[in-house]
């Protein structure tokens, strides 16, 4: 099974990395990065450009990227489901469940993909024209700048967790819906509609989206000078991810076994 | 000759509607099976459902002599499968869609051996997207022929071809029956064309096997019904409608279409000489597609 799963990954690699969309995406991120140095810019004055990093990661990846990966995930099986290439796959030995399972995972490797092209562009940004000398406070050097950069990293991987948890509930959207524009409409609005109400109705801690954000968390302290620990919150963001992951691709595995393939 | 497919009591019902009702098929290894019915008679479920694509309701199929949804992944790579307009990566070239799908098998061919097949060689490089109906209807065989199937699954094979190229697709699929021992179980409408390459028709109405018979059977002269090529038809038709041993006669220009009760040509032959008809030719019907077609729906 894990043979056929790499290959249909592979197939759907090949298939995205032809696509334009793909590379819009990438661009537009840079591009909201750049745009960030119009409220903190960086320069070459000594002090450390971290609030610049730690200003235009969240908007690139949290806001942007994150309409990015439900727009590009919800379009994934919909489009095939509309157009009936999806039939030139499962006539293939290939079982429904790996199809889905690998464009689950190029959803995942698309939102690794955001994630490293906002970490290049918004450390890169700052190294070309600003300084990353580490957090100092009151002369006293508080975080290295070695320091600094592993809790981004950190940070850059776990969020990695979430993001599935994303791509899983737009792959899930985009097997209930057989249009495309549908398909997008309503794992967007939907996503926005469950955080708005998430948080009169106190059921944020058991959303996942509402862990996007911690993982910067610590990055962002450090940025302040502040120390901060990983847990429990990274805890919480395991739990829910994990387990809305399971629960998204269970019902996206049922909806597709179920599903007729005649257009 | 075993059976390289065998339905059982195969049904799909889509809520209150049967598309598909207790078929039991049996298609031998090396023929090539027509499905012929309306349209909505439950031909292209049919064939869903044996490619893989749509889950039976109740009832199994066998292909090659394994249950269908349990031994699938061993089965796929050796059926070829085209279905009703045939849809691709219209941002692929035509090569580049192949060249994935047998990624997807997990199999190293030589895609243009089946582009060749199909008349696309020199297409293979153009994006599908610029791809004309007839030219993704070849594109769907050339799908279907990549890995050397020894079954083919075919939904409206000849949708969208002009003359030309039906006729080249029709010659390709028998040279593959016949040469290669492919099996091929074939939907149409077109009547004619599946006279010409199916070696036995099955007629399907809302969603049941009504009749299953040999094509060169069907197809054969049928002695009770002739054309009489004479001089004065119209009078002849007269004088013959009266006549117990005629069951009907139609006028047609130059001829009469006369149905006997009993093969008893000889007796129309001279009973229209003896008063006086100068006959030009007396020439035995070939049953058509179409009457058995009408027959076993009673129109």
């Amino acid at each position: 099974m894990i043979g056929r799963i790499w290959h249909t990954y592979c197939f759907e690699v090949e298939k995205a990395a032809r696509r334009k969309f793909t590379y819009l995406g990438l661009i537009l991120v840079v591009l909201a990065v750049a745009s960030a140095l119009l409220v903190r810019p960086v320069a070459r004055d000594g002090e450390s450009d971290y609030a610049f990093i730690a200003y235009a990661t969240p908007i690139a990846l949290n806001l942007l990227g994150l309409l990015l990966l439900v727009t590009y995930c919800s379009g994934l099986v919909s489009t095939e489901l509309g157009s009936g290439s999806i039939c030139l796959v499962l006539v293939r030995p290939v079982r429904r469940h790996e199809f889905l399972i690998a464009k689950m995972l190029l959803g995942v490797t698309y939102a690794a993909t955001l994630t490293v092209a906002v970490t290049a562009a918004t450390w890169g940004i700052a190294l070309a024209f600003g300084d990353l000398t580490g957090v100092v406070y009151g002369g006293e050097t508080v975080f290295t700048g070695a320091d600094v950069f592993v809790a981004y990293l950190l940070g850059a991987l776990l969020v990695m967790i979430p993001q599935a948890a994303v791509v899983a509930y737009a792959v899930m959207i985009s097997t209930l819906v057989r249009s495309t524009g549908a398909a997008i409409g309503g794992a967007v609005g939907l996503l926005l509609a469950v955080d708005i109400i998430k948080y009169p109705l106190r059921i944020s801690p058991f959303i996942f989206s509402t862990y996007l954000e911690t993982p910067w968390r610590v990055f962002t302290s450090y940025c302040d000078g502040l120390d901060a620990s990983w847990f429990p919150d990274t805890a919480y963001l395991l739990l829910t991810s994990i387990a809305s992951i399971v629960v998204f691709m269970a019902v996206a595995i049922f909806s597709l076994s179920r599903r007729d393939l005649r257009t | 000759m075993g059976n390289c497919i065998q339905t059982s009591h195969l049904t799909k019902r889509y809520g209150k509607v049967l598309a598909v009702d207790d078929l039991t098929l049996e298609v031998q290894t090396g023929e090539v099976m027509g499905l012929l019915g309306l349209n909505g008679a439950g031909k292209s479920t049919t064939l869903y459902m044996l490619a893989g694509l749509v889950g039976p309701t109740s009832g199994d199929a066998t292909i090659f002599g394994k249950e269908l949804h349990r031994h699938f992944l061993s089965i796929a790579p050796s059926m070829g499968v085209l279905v009703e307009r045939p849809a691709f990566y219209d941002y692929l070239t035509a090569r580049d869609n192949l060249k994935l799908s047998a990624r997807l098998a997990q199999r190293d061919v030589t895609v243009d051996r089946a582009l060749d097949r199909v008349g696309l060689l020199s297409a293979g490089r153009k994006k599908v997207g610029t791809f004309s109906t007839g030219m993704r209807q070849r594109l769907g065989l050339a799908q279907a022929l990549l890995l050397e199937p020894s079954l083919l699954i075919l939904d409206e094979p000849t949708s969208g071809l002009d003359p030309e190229a039906t006729h080249d697709m029709l010659a390709l699929l028998r040279q593959l029956a016949d040469e290669a021992q492919v099996t091929i179980l074939v939907s149409s409408h077109m009547l004619h064309e599946v006279g010409q390459l199916c070696d036995r028709v099955a007629i399907i109405h809302e969603g049941r096997l009504i009749s299953c018979d040999r094509t060169d059977a069907l197809l054969s002269y049928d002695e009770r019904r002739v054309e009489v090529l004479l001089d004065a038809p119209e009078s002849a038709a007269k004088r013959l409608a009266g006549l117990p041993w005629i069951e009907s006669v139609e006028i047609r220009p130059g001829r009469l279409d006369v149905v006997l009760r009993e093969d008893n040509v000889h007796q129309l032959t001279a009973f229209l000489v003896t008063a006086g008809y100068r006959l030009t030719g007396v020439i035995p019907r070939q049953r058509t597609l179409q009457d058995y077609f009408l027959k076993a729906l009673n129109r």
